[in-house]
């Protein structure tokens, strides 16, 4: 006993100082992966205010010795034809990503729920099959859909796009939002048929808005993956008015440019709607990844 | 109405549990849930028409030697003559321990950075969220922007990296990061995981979140060092939140394709081709269809073996779930 008293206070401080060195250890780690994650955005920025003739200097100039926003001004200009391309990119790219975030959530929601209450047979086997989707990749269905939207008479449209970026954010929407109603209590719902409501009133006025915060991450998910969605852009579509903006932007740069103030500001542009999107609404993410998919 | 409802339901419960009880049913089962299909309806229906239908055809074409050009009318059947000629070519080879490499690499990497980060971002302390925020945002910008950024960065005269290697005299010249055979594939798996490592932390938070702080406390009392607790507590509570973040992980990574596409278009001599780019090029480049779609069963059947641990770890998890 008094022993323990003793050694007490020494073992305490070493621990301590244990904690402290983990705690350091901690900061210096977070301090270079903010250089690391950093870093490389920072220099983006940098490089899209500089001159095309101060982007092409050796060693670098650190900070341009006249920052200029050239290169902005000729992407949304829409007098010039660049601008025209690119601002014509950026609104494709907005039509698809939204009609597809709606219409995943539209049938996410449903599917998630039934994989959820029912007890249909069969339901393992189609919640697997729709998880599955997601091991394979886009070359897989490249060739066979490239033929199907040939044969639909999709090729060159948004639609050919809208139909397969469908596919590929269904699982883990439906994942997510799975996870979400397996969490919201049945009583719920058979109190409020207890009360008359019908099945699907209970599910829209009583599941519904508790599902929210799923919902708006399975939305999220949905947009940025159609925003950011580069290899079915790039093979079925080939008109100029047409294109994506991952795809359009290759299209202007071409293999061997030099205007790397212009691309890093392009893809700086492409990049805004997609992380304040994210940024405004990522605790929602946080949220239904932690109540939905990771809950124990 | 009300007691009519509910009739209904605990009718329809006994009902169920009647014809589990026997399995000759099945059919009057899924006639009684025919309902219960309309809200899944849409999904399948979707995923059969987009994914039902290109397995099939990928299967069959692979057995064709094809025309260039997709006069598919035209196609002879060959047999095995596509897996042969995939087989024994070297390229094979070397791509696939490209991609292994690729797969591998940047899925361990990245998933050890982010649960690290996640870690150190667990206690409170001022900034976090804006530091989270931001440690997030390479995860949301588009590959394609990656790509780029990460290429001017590279950049074998004007990058950032060779400058700061040079003006630190480390190096005589910049060096060629992308356009060396040696250093190409190590280069595009730095991008790779700069773009991964944030949803790995995510998920990691999300599964710190779980650990019951009791238990921690606890051990502390005990007297767990640092370390000890999150061996012995945190770690264990976590295993099912690792196990689908690698298996996510290493399936995206295994499908990837813009970063070594836009990057380096598989070269410097096939240095780093991943199968996916080097399918795309037989495909659409070479317009050599068959081997392309042979290549493509194969890469079928190792992403079932793969899906065989996928799914197990996931409905390891619903199981979870469901006992809890």
């Amino acid at each position: 006993m008094s022993t323990t008293a003793e050694t007490a206070p020494r073992s305490l401080s070493r621990r301590r100082m244990r904690v402290d060195g983990w705690r350091w250890t901690g900061r210096i780690f977070l301090a270079f992966m903010l250089l690391y994650t950093a870093v490389p955005m920072i220099w983006m920025l940098i490089t899209s205010i500089k001159s095309g003739f101060a982007a092409l200097q050796f060693p670098p100039q650190w900070w341009p010795d006249e920052p200029t926003l050239a290169s902005y001004e000729k992407l949304l200009d829409p007098q010039n034809s660049v601008g025209q391309d690119f601002l014509r990119f950026f609104w494709n790219s907005l039509f698809v990503s939204t009609v597809t975030t709606i219409l995943s959530v539209i049938v996410a929601v449903p599917a998630a729920y039934a994989f959820s209450r029912f007890s249909f047979p069969g339901r393992n086997f189609l919640f697997f099959a729709v998880l599955l989707r997601n091991m394979f990749p886009a070359v897989i269905f490249l060739v066979p859909l490239f033929i199907l939207m040939r044969l639909l008479g999709l090729m060159n449209t948004h639609g050919s796009l809208i139909l397969t970026y469908l596919t590929f954010g269904l699982p883990l929407a439906i994942w997510l939002l799975k996870g979400f109603y397996d969490n919201i209590p049945v009583q719920l719902e058979q109190a409020a048929r207890i009360d008359g409501a019908t099945r699907f009133q209970a599910f829209i006025l009583i599941v519904m808005p508790l599902s929210t915060p799923g919902i708006i991450a399975t939305a999220i998910y949905s947009f940025i993956g159609a925003w950011n969605e580069y290899i079915y852009a790039y093979t079925f579509l080939t008109k100029n008015d047409q294109l994506t903006l991952p795809v359009g932007i290759q299209r202007f740069f071409s293999e061997n440019t030099t205007d790397f103030p212009g691309l890093m500001a392009a893809s700086f542009m492409m990049s805004v709607p997609v992380v304040v999107l994210f940024l405004v609404l990522q605790r929602y993410f946080v949220r239904a990844l932690t109540e939905g998919a990771v809950k124990h | 109405m009300g007691r009519a409802t509910v009739t209904i339901v605990t009718g329809k419960a006994e009902a169920r549990q009647r014809v589990q009880s026997g399995r000759s049913g099945v059919l009057r089962e899924i006639w009684e849930h025919r309902a219960d299909y309309a809200y899944v309806l849409p999904a399948i229906a979707v995923m059969l028409v987009v994914i039902a239908y290109p397995i099939y055809y990928t299967i069959e074409l692979s057995f064709f030697k094809t025309p260039p050009g997709l006069q598919l009318r035209d196609k002879t059947f060959i047999g095995f003559d596509n897996y042969t000629t995939i087989l024994t070519s070297e390229v094979f080879w070397r791509v696939t321990w490209n991609t292994l490499i690729w797969t591998l690499g940047s899925t361990l990497i990245a998933f050890v950075l982010g649960f690290a980060t996640a870690l150190a971002l667990h206690r409170e302390f001022v900034g976090r969220g804006v530091l989270r925020a931001i440690l997030i945002i390479p995860w949301v910008i588009s590959a394609v922007a990656a790509s780029y950024i990460w290429k001017w960065i590279y950049h074998s005269d004007f990058g950032i990296i060779g400058a700061v290697l040079v003006g630190l005299g480390l190096a005589d010249r910049p060096p060629n990061f992308i356009d060396s055979v040696n250093t190409v594939l190590p280069s595009l798996i730095v991008v790779n995981i700069w773009r991964e490592f944030p949803f790995a932390m995510i998920m990691m938070m999300a599964g710190l979140q779980t650990v019951p702080e009791q238990l921690l406390r606890a051990a502390q009392v005990d007297g767990a060092s640092a370390w000890q607790r999150f061996w012995h507590v945190t770690f264990p509570h976590l295993r099912n939140v690792s196990t689908v973040t690698i298996l996510l992980l290493a399936v995206a990574n295994f499908n990837s394709f813009i970063i070594p596409w836009i990057m380096t278009g598989g070269g410097p001599s096939n240095a780093s081709h991943i199968w996916i780019t080097h399918i795309y090029e037989l495909a659409f480049g070479r317009q050599r269809w068959g081997v392309a779609s042979a290549y493509s069963v194969l890469l079928f059947l190792t992403l079932m073996t793969l899906g065989y641990f996928y799914v197990r770890a996931l409905s390891g998890n619903e199981r979870q779930e469901g006992s809890a």
